[in-house]
């Protein structure tokens, strides 16, 4: 190997290694939280058999990377419009995106062939709740003081709204 | 270059213009919250008086039905407001009705950029030229099954080509097993499936000489089928791609499209890890193997190998990819090693609604002088940029590359500049 080839490698290798360095530190940086509000639910369709899931298995929901709860039932996202208040928690505490952010996300996936449809965008709690109950495998973003009988609550890393130390809020 | 300055400066002041008189967005947003607030607290008022003849069972202990506080006032409210909420309902089972999927559900998005360049190589011109126009079709024809496809027109000196860049039906059977069959972007590396040809997406002008467009270091399709899906991993994030194709065809640059020039399938596999812990990370090594021949009948054996690091957050991001291409002529046995990297680094500034990001990229290629396959590609070039995004949708970059290529052979030193959009 050439001595500049060799250094070529050791530029590569030292630029590897502060990359490697900047990742962890900013893994290290405390998540996105939004400003302290009412608890945001996570709801889903009563026949998704799920009840529990941690915020990584909620985050690979809502980031396309688990499409089917099982194999006969496939994920149907629903996500509030801009500026309602579950769509800053889950972009800021899930996705830890801009509103840009997403929006580039989502077009991307679905240009990789990763996902052939974008989640579907509600712009009310109505709406919400009767594409929830109407569909299943629907699941949904709720303000925790809006949950209406008929959905089922998921449990998030083992809490339900309203308890201490419930991620999303 | 100057008539490039002159261009840079130009393109700079239209968006300072088209930013001066864009609405403040902070007041729309105000009004926009202001508006939804007002409808939640009439929806919970709705709520409360549908709640009130019979609330029905809860499928979880922990969900509450709305409490039915018996006022008198309450009641003649419902009473006045039945009318209206009865209308609004029916528009909500309407617009329920209209979200439920439909098959087939096609939809269409497109890409677009338009680009200016002025270098001092000599013999090259600067000037303006027409990017690809890219559309693409995606289309779920059944909850477990999907149609992606993709064309673009691309402009030369006499005519337009229309070329089919994906064509691709997938089966899924879950998140762990999804087999599909066609024309795809080939699953070596990253870069390849992750932006390909929509200029948009990736920050840079340009991809990367080892992925290049029309380029043949990497294979850059693939036509056959693959098998795809997560591996159940837990924290580590295991994913994989298994495929068969035809490899390359006659012009090694292109796939075989309409059949393999010899009895020998490629194959291709790909596994990645998407850590739970480190958000945004993606690791992953790919191998790729393909027999190719030529018109004159020489046969090589092609080995890739390839493995990539991205964090792709975007503060900051990070894309680092490394290729091997190791080529063996069947008959004399002579191997070569073509090895090729780059290293992308840019950093989503602060200021200005995020909307700046400058970048820099370091690539190197290098061809052996005994290499049969390729022509030379020795490449060793810097760039930097800086990427505006003008809105969500649209984009302005502008770049200085300083690249040399063989040894002896003067540096050449270039102005890009792009505008690339999607719609």
């Amino acid at each position: 190997m050439s001595p500049t080839m060799k250094m070529t490698y050791k530029r590569l290798a030292a630029i590897l290694w502060t990359a490697c360095l900047m990742c962890t530190l900013v893994s290290w940086r405390a998540e996105g939280q939004t400003s302290r509000g009412t608890d945001i639910a996570v709801v889903v369709n009563p026949d998704t058999p799920v009840s529990d899931l941690s915020l990584a298995d909620v985050r690979k929901v809502l980031l396309g990377e688990r499409q089917y709860w099982n194999s006969k039932l496939p994920v149907v996202l629903l996500i509030r419009a801009p500026v309602a208040r579950e769509r800053d928690v889950v972009l800021k505490v899930i996705y830890q995106m801009s509103e840009d952010q997403f929006k580039q996300y989502w077009v991307a996936k679905i240009f990789r062939a990763e996902a052939a449809t974008p989640p579907k965008i509600v712009y009310s709690n109505d709406m919400q709740y009767e594409l929830v109950t109407a569909m299943p495998g629907a699941i949904a973003f709720v303000d925790a003081r809006n949950v209406r009988p008929g959905l089922k609550v998921l449990r998030v890393d083992g809490h339900l709204p309203g308890e201490a130390n419930y991620p999303l809020r | 270059m100057h008539r490039g300055l002159v261009v840079t400066a130009m393109l700079a002041l239209a968006a300072g213009a088209a930013w001066g008189q864009s609405p403040p967005a902070s007041e729309q947003a105000e009004q926009v919250k202001a508006l939804l607030e007002r409808v939640e607290q009439l929806e919970k008022r709705v709520a409360e008086l549908e709640a009130r003849p019979a609330a029905p069972s809860v499928t979880t202990a922990a969900v509450t039905a709305p409490s039915a506080a018996p006022n008198p006032e309450v009641q003649q409210e419902a009473a006045k407001t039945e009318p209206s909420h009865q209308m609004e309902g029916h528009m909500d089972q309407a617009a329920v009705r209209q979200m439920e999927p439909h098959y087939p559900n096609l939809q269409i998005r497109g890409f677009a950029d338009m680009d200016f360049s002025a270098t001092d190589q000599k013999g090259t011109t600067s000037g303006f030229n027409l990017g690809q126009l890219d559309l693409h079709l995606a289309s779920a024809l059944s909850p477990k099954i999907s149609y992606f496809g993709e064309m673009t027109f691309n402009a030369h000196p006499t005519n337009y080509t229309v070329e089919v860049e994906r064509s691709i039906i997938r089966y899924d059977y879950n998140d762990y097993f999804k087999i599909s069959f066609g024309r795809y972007h080939t699953p070596i590396g990253y870069w390849n499936t992750a932006f390909h040809h929509g200029a948009w997406l990736e920050t840079s002008i340009d991809r990367p000489e080892i992925v290049k467009v029309g380029g043949t270091f990497t294979p850059i399709h693939f036509v056959g089928f693959l098998a795809e899906g997560n591996i159940p991993s837990g924290g580590a994030g295991l994913g994989y791609s298994v495929g068969v194709g035809n490899g390359r065809g006659d012009t090694i640059s292109r796939p075989g499209d309409a059949g393999d020039n010899n009895n020998n399938r490629a194959w291709v596999a790909n596994v990645f890890a998407r850590p739970v812990k480190l958000y945004g990370l993606q690791i992953g090594a790919s191998v790729y193997r393909d027999k190719i021949t030529f018109a004159d009948g020489r046969n090589f054996r092609e080995w890739i190998t390839s493995a990539h690091l991205a964090w792709t957050r975007g503060d900051p991001e990070f894309l680092a990819e490394f290729s091997n291409v190791n080529h063996r002529q069947y008959f004399t046995n002579v191997s070569t090693n073509n090895p090729g990297f780059y290293v992308q680094m840019g950093y989503r500034l602060p200021w200005f609604e995020k909307t700046l990001k400058p970048y820099y990229r370091f690539e190197y290629l290098h061809t052996p002088q005994n290499e049969a396959v390729f022509t030379n590609l020795d490449l060793v070039e810097s760039i930097f940029g800086l990427r505006y995004d003008i809105s969500s949708y649209a984009a302005f970059k502008t770049e200085y590359r300083h690249a040399s290529r063989l040894p002896g052979t003067p540096t050449i030193n270039g102005l890009f500049l792009q505008t690339s959009f999607t719609f």
